[in-house]
C-alpha cells in the first residue's frame, strides 16, 4: 500500500499545528502559572499545565519540532558522513578501507546508550539547556553513522566492480569525477538511511530523557516529559500527562511509516 | 589448521577493539569540558575533599600517552581502578552485577524468541503479509523502552523481563516473519510441500537450517538490542544490574566505572558475533 503521501501530509500537518499553537499570543512553553499547577484541561490550557503550571500544550507543540529538527539534523549529519565514510573506504586505498571498517566495528562494538550516557555524563555542569539539547543530538548524530556507513561501504563496493565503474576508471577518470558519479548512484541507499535514522534518533532523545541525561530543563523534550510519568501523585491528579506519551508514539508510527515506504 | 586460524583471527580483532574502545573512550573522557568537574563541589560537605581529588586527577591526566598506558595495564591486571563515587575497586562493583544483568538479559532474550518464533510461524503460514498482523510489533516498535518499562510499573503488571522480551520480540519477529516467508516459497519446499512433507520435518530439515546464518545475525542483533535497552528497564524497575551502575556512574561522573562498564560491554557485543559464522558452518553441514 502506497501510504507514504497521506503520512508526510499528517507529518506536515502535525508541524503547522506546533508552530500556530506557539505563535499564538501569549503561549509559552516556559512561562509558569503558579495558580494552576496540575490543572485540567480549560480554555486557557487546552491539555492542562505540569507540576509547576507550565502549558502542556504548548510544551508538547515544542518538545515536537525541537525533537524533529533535532532528529532531522542530526540524520543529515549521519548520513553525510556515512557517504563520505563508505565512498572513502570502498574507493580509496584498501588499507584505509580495512582501517575505516574497523574504526566502525569499533562504534558498532559499544551499545550506543552506553556511549551516549559516557558522553553527557562528560559535559560541563553549566551546561545550558539549548547548550544541552544542541550536544545530545550532535551526539546522537556522531555515534550514528557506522551503521550506515557500513552499508554504503556495500553498495559503493558494488559500484567500485561494475562494469561502466570499471570502463570510467580504464579510460582514466580522477577521484573527483569518480565521487561526482557514485554519489549520485549510492542516493537510493542514503534516502533510507536519513529516514531510518530520524525516529531512531527521536526515540533516542526520549530514552535519554527519560533517564534525565538528554535535553535540559526548562527546555520541552520528550524524554522531559516521559519523565513526569514516574509521579505517581501527579498521575492521580490528572489523566492528560498521558498526552505527550501517545503523540510520541504517534509521531513515532508516522516516522516510521516513511521510513518503510522508502 | 583453517580452525586455528580463524580462531586466532577472531581474537586478534576482538582484542583490537577492546584496546581501540579502552583509547578512544579514555581520550573521549580526558577532552570531555567536564572532565575535571565532579557534582560534590557543589556540596559545602564534600566540596574539599571532592577538590582535593580533582587536582591529583589533573596531575595524573596531565601527561595522555601516561594515562593510556596506565589505562590499558590496569585491564590487563585485572584491575578497572576505584570508584570515584563509592571509593572501593570498580571490579567489586561490576562482578556481582553482571550475573543480575546477564541472567536479565538471557531470560528476556530467550523469551522474546520463544514470542517471536512462534508468532512468525504462525504470520507466514498465512498467505500475505497482512498488516494487521504486523501491526503489534510496529507499535511495540514506536514506544520507547523507558515509556513502556513505565507503563509496566504503573498497570502492575509484567516486569522487566517481560519489558526486555516484548521489544526484543517485535525487531525479532519483524525479521523472523519475513524470511520465513520467504524461505517457505523456496522451490524445493514448495516440491517438498506438495509431496506431503509434515510442516514439522520441512522445518527441521529445510527451513531452519538455511535460515542458520540470519539466525545467527539475529542473536548478535539481539544481545546488541537488549543491552542498548538494558539500563532504562534497570533504573526503572530499580533492577541492581550493570545499566543501573552504569546510569548512576554517569549522574555521578564516576569515570572509572563507566569506562570498565564500556570494556565489559565491548568484549560482550564482540563475543556476541562469535554466533554468526557457526551458524553458517551449520548451514553448509
Amino acid at each position: 500500500m502506497k501510504l507514504r503521501r497521506p503520512i508526510l501530509w499528517l507529518l506536515l500537518g502535525l508541524v503547522v499545528a506546533a508552530s500556530v499553537i506557539l505563535s499564538m499570543p501569549g503561549a509559552s512553553s516556559t512561562r509558569q502559572d503558579r495558580e494552576a499547577t496540575l490543572a485540567a484541561a480549560s480554555a486557557n490550557h487546552p491539555a492542562g499545565t505540569d507540576a509547576l503550571g507550565r502549558d502542556r500544550l504548548a510544551r508538547v507543540a515544542a518538545a515536537f519540532l525541537l525533537s524533529l529538527a533535532g532528529a532531522m539534523v542530526a540524520s543529515a549529519l549521519t548520513t553525510a558522513a556515512a557517504a563520505g565514510v563508505g565512498t572513502l573506504a570502498a574507493f580509496g586505498r584498501p588499507s584505509m578501507g580495512w582501517g575505516l571498517m574497523v574504526v566502525c566495528d569499533v562504534f558498532l562494538a559499544l551499545p550506543w546508550m552506553f556511549l551516549l550516557m559516557m558522553v553527557r555524563s562528560a559535559l560541563p555542569l553549566t551546561t545550558s539547556p539549548a547548550r544541552s539539547a544542541a550536544i545530545t543530538f550532535l551526539v546522537l548524530a556522531a555515534l550514528g553513522w557506522p551503521a550506515s556507513a557500513r552499508a554504503v561501504y556495500r553498495g559503493a563496493m558494488q559500484l567500485r566492480t561494475s562494469d561502466w565503474m570499471l570502463y570510467a576508471r580504464a579510460a582514466g577518470l580522477n577521484s573527483a569525477g569518480i565521487v561526482r558519479h557514485v554519489i549520485p548512484n549510492l542516493l537510493h541507499l542514503l534516502l533510507p538511511q536519513f529516514l531510518i535514522s530520524i525516529p531512531a534518533f527521536v526515540m533516542a532523545e526520549a530514552n535519554l530523557g527519560a533517564l534525565g541525561l538528554g535535553v535540559g530543563e526548562p527546555l520541552p523534550s520528550w524524554g522531559g516529559m516521559l519523565f513526569e510519568l514516574n509521579n505517581s501523585p501527579m498521575l492521580a491528579e490528572t489523566r492528560w500527562v498521558y498526552f505527550p506519551v501517545i503523540l510520541l508514539v504517534v509521531v513515532l508510527l508516522l516516522l516510521e511509516g516513511v521510513a518503510a515506504e522508502a | 589448521m583453517k580452525p586455528a586460524i580463524s580462531a586466532f583471527r577472531w581474537i586478534a580483532r576482538t582484542l583490537i577493539i577492546v584496546l581501540l574502545v579502552i583509547l578512544g573512550s579514555t581520550v573521549l573522557v580526558r577532552f570531555a569540558p567536564g572532565y575535571l568537574s565532579d557534582a560534590r563541589e557543589m556540596d559545602s560537605r564534600y566540596a574539599v575533599a571532592a577538590r582535593s581529588e580533582l587536582s591529583a586527577e589533573a596531575a595524573r591526566s596531565r601527561s595522555l600517552p601516561q594515562m593510556l598506558l596506565a589505562e590499558i595495564k590496569d585491564p590487563i591486571r585485572g584491575e578497572f581502578g576505584t570508584s570515584r563515587q563509592f571509593a572501593v575497586p570498580v571490579s567489586e562493583l561490576i562482578e556481582p552485577r553482571l550475573a543480575v544483568s546477564g541472567l536479565l538479559l538471557a531470560r528476556g532474550i530467550g523469551l522474546a524468541w520463544m514470542i517471536a518464533l512462534c508468532a512468525a510461524l504462525l504470520s507466514s503460514a498465512g498467505r500475505n503479509p497482512s498488516m494487521l498482523r504486523q501491526a503489534p510489533a510496529t507499535l511495540l516498535l514506536a514506544i520507547p523502552t523507558a515509556a513502556l518499562a513505565t507503563f509496566c510499573l504503573l498497570a502492575d503488571c509484567g516486569g522487566p523481563v517481560l519489558v526486555m522480551a516484548l521489544l526484543l520480540a517485535a525487531r525479532d519477529f519483524k525479521f523472523l516473519d519475513r524470511a520465513l516467508r520467504a524461505a517457505w516459497l523456496e522451490p524445493h519446499v514448495l516440491q517438498a510441500r506438495a509431496q506431503g512433507v509434515r510442516t514439522g520435518r520441512l522445518l527441521a530439515a529445510h527451513i531452519l537450517p538455511s535460515l542458520a546464518p540470519q539466525l545467527g545475525a539475529l542473536a548478535s542483533l539481539s544481545i546488541v538490542t537488549s543491552l542498548s535497552a538494558l539500563v532504562p528497564v534497570e533504573v526503572l524497575f530499580n533492577v541492581p544490574g550493570v545499566g543501573s551502575l552504569a546510569w548512576n556512574a554517569a549522574l555521578n561522573r564516576d569515570l572509572p566505572v563507566l569506562l570498565a562498564v564500556m570494556i565489559v560491554m565491548a568484549l560482550a557485543v564482540t563475543c556476541s558475533g562469535m554466533a554468526t559464522p557457526y551458524a553458517a558452518e551449520w548451514k553448509q553441514a
